[in-house]
C-alpha cells in the first residue's frame, strides 16, 4: 500500500524526470550494430534470448510501386511457391520448427518477418533469401490465392471508415507518390496492371541488394553476418529497365485540400496538416510529436479522459474516438487528427479540434500540460523503437532510405528540448497554412472545412 | 488421369523407339481425332478435379482455342463430316498444352498427401 506521504514525495520526482539520464540510453543492447554482408545492409541487436527475429525491409511500399496494387500483391506473394519448394512445404516446415512468418507493407516499405527459436537462424535466413530472390510469381497462384487475399484486404479497408479517411487524407495531401493509396480501393481497376510477369519484374527490383535491409534482434552479430553473407549473395543486383521497376523517389510536396466520401460503413473525419518526417531526416520536427501528444484524444490511463486537450474537450461524447498522430515518412510527414463515431458527434467534435488548435496557437495551455505531453511523446518515440513490430521497420527503413539509423538517446534529447514556444509556433503554422480535411460516411451531416474555419 | 503406358519403356531403348515411332505415328493418325480438328490433350477426360483445375489454369488464349476445337469437332460429329484437309490438326501442331499443368497439379497433390502423412521423429 502506498501511503499518501510517499505519493507526495514521488510526484515532484516524476515531473522532474527530464534531468535524470535515461536508463535505456546507457544500455548498449538497445543499439543496433550496423554492418554490411554480401552487399546487403544488416542491422542487428544482440539480446541473447531464446528466440530471435529477422526482418527484410524493402523500399517497395505503395509510394514506390509502378502501378496500383503492386506492393499489396508483392506482400501477399511472400512465402508462396519458390523455385525450390512449394508454399505448402514452406508452411509445414515453419510449423515443424515452431516459427512464425508474416509479411506486411506500409507506404514506404514491404516487410517480410520471421520469428524463430535462436537455433533456427540459418533456416530462416535462407528462407527469406529464397523468398526474395526465387519466388515463382505463377499466374495461377495470383488467380487462385493472391487475388482473393487482396480482395479480402480491400474489403477490410473499405469497411473501416478511419482507414479510408487516412488513406484519402494522404492522397489529398501528397497527390502521387506518398499519396497513392496504400491498398487500392474496391473500385480501383488494378487487375489490368497486376500479372505474374509484371510482379516478377517488380520483385527483381524491389528485392535488389541496394534496395533492402535486414534487421535482426536476438542472435549474435557474427552469426547474422555469416548467414546473410552466405544466403543473400544471390539476391538480384537490380536496376532493370522495365516499366515495372521500383519508382524513383520524387521529393514529396504538400498540397492540402478537402475530400468527402459517402460511405455506409461508419463516420470518420480526418483533419491533417504537414507534419514532421522521420528521425534523422532534414524535416524532423520533434515539436510535431509533442503537439500530437498534447492534442491527444486517447487516454493512456484507464477510466480517465487524461490530460490531453481533445479528450478534455470531448469527454461528454460517449460514442466518439479521437486520436492524434504524426505519420512520419522519409521526407515528409502528415499530422492527423482522426475522429470517428456517430455523425453528429463527429461533426461537433471537429469544431472542438480546431478550437483546441487555436488554444494551443494562442499559448493558452498550461505549461504543466506541455510537460506531460513532452513526457508522453518521448515515451511513445522510444517505445515504438523498442517494440518489435514498429522498431524493426523503422530501423530498416532508416537504412534503405539512407538516413542515419535510429539513436535512442538522440531522439529522447530532441523531444526533451522542445519548448512551449515551438509547440505554439507549430500550432500557428497549422492554422495559417493549408489544411487537409477528409470526411467519410454520412456526408450530409459531416462538416465542410469552411464550417470549421480551416483554409484548404 | 493417365492410363498405364509403356512409353517410358520404349523411349529408354533407342532401337525400340526407332522401330516404334513410324508405327505410333500411323496409329495416332488413324485414330482420326486430328481429322476432326482436335489435339490429343483435348481427349483427356475432364470429369476429375485435377483436370478441372488444370483447365482453370490455362492461359486465356489456350482456353478459348480449346473450347473452339471441341465445338468444331462436335459439329463435325453431328453432321458426320471431316474437316477439310487444310483445317485439320497437323502432327506438329498436336503438342501437349494441358498435360504439363496436370502433371504439376498431380505433383502438388502428391506432396500434400505426403506432408499430411508425415511422421516426425526426433
Amino acid at each position: 500500500m502506498l501511503s499518501r506521504s510517499s505519493l507526495c514525495r514521488n510526484a515532484p520526482r516524476a515531473l522532474s524526470s527530464g534531468r535524470r539520464a535515461m536508463a535505456s540510453a546507457a544500455n548498449p543492447t538497445f543499439q543496433y550494430d550496423v554492418s554490411e554482408a554480401a552487399g546487403v545492409k544488416v542491422a542487428n541487436r544482440e539480446v541473447g534470448g531464446a528466440t530471435g527475429t529477422l526482418a527484410l525491409v524493402a523500399k517497395a511500399g505503395s509510394r514506390y510501386q509502378p502501378f496500383p496494387g503492386f506492393s499489396d500483391a508483392l506482400e501477399k506473394f511472400a512465402f508462396k511457391s519458390t523455385l525450390k519448394r512449394s508454399a505448402l512445404r514452406i508452411t509445414r516446415e515453419v510449423e515443424l520448427l515452431g516459427g512464425e512468418i508474416s509479411s506486411s507493407h506500409s507506404r514506404e516499405n514491404v516487410v517480410l518477418r520471421a520469428k524463430f527459436l535462436s537455433g533456427d537462424l540459418p533456416y530462416f535466413t535462407e528462407l527469406l533469401a529464397e523468398v526474395a530472390s526465387q519466388t515463382k510469381f505463377a499466374d495461377y497462384e495470383l488467380k487462385e490465392v493472391v487475388s482473393d487475399l487482396l480482395k479480402y484486404k480491400q474489403l477490410a479497408v473499405s469497411s473501416n471508415p478511419e482507414t479510408v479517411a487516412i488513406d484519402a487524407a494522404h492522397g489529398v495531401a501528397f497527390h502521387r507518390g506518398l499519396g497513392s493509396a496504400q491498398t487500392p480501393s474496391q473500385s480501383t481497376p488494378y487487375e489490368k496492371y497486376v500479372s505474374g510477369d509484371a510482379l516478377a519484374q517488380f520483385a527483381q527490383d524491389a528485392y535488389a541488394k541496394s534496395n533492402v535491409a535486414l534487421v535482426a534482434t536476438g542472435p549474435n552479430s557474427a552469426d547474422v553476418s555469416k548467414w546473410v553473407g552466405q544466403f543473400f549473395k544471390d539476391l538480384p543486383a537490380g536496376a532493370s529497365s522495365s516499366q515495372y521497376k521500383v519508382q524513383p523517389t520524387v521529393a514529396t510536396q504538400y498540397f492540402g485540400g478537402e475530400q468527402r466520401i459517402p460511405s455506409k460503413a461508419g463516420n470518420a473525419v480526418v483533419i491533417a496538416f504537414p507534419g514532421s518526417s522521420a528521425f534523422g531526416t532534414s524535416g524532423f520536427k520533434p515539436e510535431a510529436s509533442v503537439l500530437a501528444a498534447l492534442l491527444g484524444g486517447e487516454s493512456t490511463i484507464k477510466w480517465t479522459p487524461g490530460f490531453s486537450l481533445l479528450s478534455q474537450a470531448t469527454k461528454d461524447f460517449s460514442q466518439l474516438n479521437i486520436s492524434t498522430k504524426n505519420n512520419a515518412y522519409s521526407d515528409a510527414g502528415l499530422f492527423t487528427v482522426t475522429l470517428s463515431g456517430k455523425a453528429e458527434q463527429v461533426g461537433t467534435a471537429s469544431k472542438n479540434v480546431v478550437d483546441a488548435l487555436k488554444k494551443a496557437a494562442a499559448g493558452e495551455v498550461a505549461s504543466e500540460d506541455i510537460k506531460k505531453a513532452i513526457a508522453l511523446a518521448k515515451f511513445r518515440a522510444l517505445e515504438s523503437l523498442q517494440t518489435l513490430d514498429t522498431g524493426l521497420e523503422a530501423t530498416g527503413s532508416g537504412l534503405v532510405h539512407g538516413s542515419k539509423p535510429y539513436q535512442i538517446a538522440e531522439i529522447a534529447q530532441a523531444v526533451e528540448n522542445v519548448t512551449e514556444q515551438q509547440v505554439k509556433e507549430a500550432a500557428t503554422s497549422f492554422l495559417s497554412g493549408k489544411a487537409t480535411l477528409v470526411s467519410v460516411g454520412d456526408v450530409f451531416q459531416l462538416p465542410y472545412a469552411e464550417d470549421l474555419g480551416l483554409t484548404v | 488421369m493417365s492410363a498405364p503406358s509403356i512409353t517410358n519403356f520404349i523411349v529408354k531403348r533407342p532401337w525400340l523407339k526407332r522401330w516404334m515411332t513410324p508405327l505410333a505415328n500411323w496409329y495416332t493418325d488413324a485414330a482420326g481425332y486430328r481429322k476432326l480438328g482436335l489435339k490429343f490433350d483435348d481427349l483427356i477426360p475432364e470429369e476429375s478435379e485435377t483436370v478441372q483445375k488444370a483447365i482453370k489454369r490455362l492461359p486465356a488464349k489456350e482456353a478459348y482455342d480449346r473450347v473452339f476445337r471441341i465445338r468444331r469437332a462436335f459439329q463435325c460429329s453431328i453432321s458426320h463430316t471431316l474437316l477439310p484437309a487444310n483445317e485439320q490438326i497437323k502432327p506438329d501442331e498436336d503438342k501437349e498444352y494441358l498435360s504439363p499443368i496436370i502433371r504439376e497439379i498431380e505433383k502438388e497433390t502428391k506432396e500434400r498427401a505426403e506432408l499430411e502423412n508425415l511422421v516426425v521423429r526426433k
